[in-house]
């Protein structure tokens, strides 16, 4: 085959094609795989395929670290083996397509559902759920890390006024079968979790001061946190509450003020600007 | 078009030296913040900021406001035969208008086609054809940001059969046909020549002096039949002497050390970067004798730092 019959074109798609899919394209029309040689020099040290060799291995080496950095807790659950066969899967399943690395893991909890080991079978094993959780935990928590907001940088009074009360700019609220969130705290302090019972959990995250919060809250908490987060007031959150999980109103009014001293310092709520815009 | 290019030629030609940078890793930030270090400026990479709307973002506001900043990026792809992606130039160009770096940079390479990202500084074909289509492109990312751009030779593990061109005189024609500028990495220089069976000192001399406006220097990995661009180390001797040769054919230009990999303390970091100054007063020995090192097995190149945010938890 005459080099000239490569287009650039045609030699980006092939040299690409050896990086993202471990195997040559084949060229156009033709039947028979480009071989390496007919591409790419040989040096004194080095054949052509060692040259182009460097190459494949660097591509999947240093995106499998990327990968083992986005999800260090879950590298941590899955074995650092078994995490990089999901890895090396997934980067086959899904090349990247951002111009930033941080995207990287984006598809990687979806990935992880659809080609879990018992898919299809009646008998659910429960360890892929943990993980696909815990995967979809620690990708959100680096989007939360970076996101556009404004930094929930003031202080709220404990006596700030009910009406005043509104949820931070930066509150996501998680609700799981598992505990990821303590599982998550413990690996990241450097403890070692051991992989936990199903269990069901909730979570918050907050930022402040560009350092993210991570708080284990109960399920009533959890619920009445997304009301405010759909635009109630306290007062209506409260009474959504009554509804919904059968407390008495008194009930609701006698944990309240535990409730809100435990939200503020946790960075929950922020005080409404009443002087507007 | 020929006003455009000699406006950008005049551009490049008028760009300070600030002296002796470094690049800004997520590692030092609070350190570069409470101790205000005595570094002439810092590069950063364009990709690890302009998306962020946290803490690198607020890291970098305070920074650009305390020292004179670079952008240097790695995802332009100007080489690639996929169309130039509108939404990353607008975002640089975004960024650009936010921290008013000193110029712009990113590497003569592509990074994927077909929408992928390889997320590696590919090889160029070099030739009459790609050198066109390369050139065409720069115009237009140039006329896009308003300003030149600079061009930095990555370091290369293979040569192309198809390549009819040497890599420093494409890179001179690059800069004759569009006014862009040069950023010289002499570590690059050296892996490449090693790699690829080429003279590291034929190639500084060849390039187009006066038309670089920066330069790198970093640490690599041997591997002994080939060698890989780890940035994840001290700079050799051999690659000090390339700066040296360059440093004295430039007449001195903004220089900056790169590492990205076992990132030390900023202190080992920046005395590395001050070894620069006792290389650019000596002289150029042209005897290149590799000094023994070790070998390592199985090195990951590093081109730059891609960062993946390292999440702060309270
Ligand atoms: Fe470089």
């Amino acid at each position: 085959m005459e080099n000239s019959t490569f287009s650039l074109k045609q030699l980006q798609n092939w040299m690409q094609g050896m990086l993202v899919h471990h195997e040559p394209l084949e060229n156009g029309n033709a039947e028979v795989p480009v071989m390496v040689e007919q591409v790419v020099n040989s040096s004194k040290r080095l054949s052509a395929v060692r040259h182009m060799d460097i190459y494949r291995y660097s591509y999947i080496a240093r995106l499998r670290a990327c990968m083992q950095s986005q999800f260090s807790a879950l590298a941590y659950a899955l074995g650092s083996e078994l995490f990089e066969l999901f890895a090396d899967q997934y980067l086959d399943t899904y090349p990247s397509e951002s111009y930033t690395l941080n995207t990287l893991g984006e598809k990687f909890p979806a990935f992880l559902e659809e080609t879990r080991p018992d898919a299809g079978q009646e008998e659910k094993e429960t360890w892929p759920d943990f993980m696909i959780e815990l995967a979809g935990f620690e990708y959100a928590l680096s989007v939360i890390f970076d996101e556009r907001a404004n930094e929930n940088s003031t202080v709220t009074p404990n006596n700030t006024p009910d009406e005043l009360l509104v949820p931070a700019p930066v509150l996501h609220l998680f609700h799981y079968q598992y505990p990821i969130c303590d599982y998550y705290l413990e690996y990241s302090q450097g403890k070692e979790p051991e992989l936990p019972f199903p269990e069901e959990s909730y979570c918050a995250v907050t930022r402040h001061n560009y350092k993210l919060g991570l708080f284990t809250i109960r399920g009533a908490q959890y619920y009445f946190l997304k009301s405010m987060q759909q635009g109630n007031t306290v007062e209506n959150a409260k009474n959504d509450l009554v509804k919904t999980f059968n407390f008495s109103r008194a009930e609701v009014d006698k944990i309240w003020p535990e409730w809100k001293k435990s939200f503020i310092e946790a960075g929950f709520f922020i005080a409404k600007n009443i002087k507007g815009p | 078009m020929t006003e455009q290019r000699d406006s950008y030629s005049d551009v490049i030609r008028s760009l300070p030296n600030p002296g002796l940078g470094l690049g800004l890793r997520s590692k030092h930030f609070n350190y570069i913040l409470e101790h205000n270090p005595e570094v002439d400026w810092f590069e950063v990479i364009s990709e690890n900021f302009m998306d962020s709307g946290g803490r690198p973002h607020h890291i970098l506001r305070q920074l650009a406001e305390r020292y004179p900043v670079v952008m240097h990026g790695v995802s332009l792809s100007i080489g690639s035969t996929d169309p130039l992606n509108k939404e990353y130039l607008t975002k640089l160009k975004l960024l650009a208008k936010e921290i008013k770096p000193l110029w712009i940079s990113d590497h003569l390479c592509w990074t994927g086609v077909n929408s992928l990202n390889t997320h590696d500084l590919l090889p160029i074909v070099l030739n009459e054809e790609s050198l066109k289509h390369i050139c065409n492109r720069i115009n237009r990312v140039q006329d896009f940001l308003h300003r030149p751009l600079v061009f930095e030779n990555p370091s290369t593990y293979l040569t192309f059969k198809q390549s009819t061109i040497n890599e420093w005189d494409f890179l001179r024609y690059m800069t004759e046909e569009t006014g862009c500028g040069l950023l010289l990495d002499v570590n690059n220089v050296y892996v490449s020549a090693f790699n690829n069976d080429f003279d590291p000192v034929h190639y500084i001399h060849q390039l187009p002096h006066s038309r670089i406006v920066q330069m790198h220097i970093a640490g690599h990995q041997h591997c002994g039949t080939h060698i890989i661009d780890t940035h994840d180390r001290q700079v050799v001797q051999e690659v000090w002497k390339l700066f040296t040769l360059a440093w004295h054919l430039t007449g001195g230009v903004a220089t900056l050390l790169e590492w990205d990999s076992n990132i030390p303390d900023f202190e080992v970091y920046h005395a590395e970067l001050l070894k620069a100054k006792q290389h650019m007063s000596s002289i150029f020995d042209m005897e290149l004798n590799p000094e023994k090192q070790e070998y390592s097995e199985e090195a990951v190149s590093n081109p730059v730092n891609f960062m993946i945010n390292d999440i702060v938890v309270n």
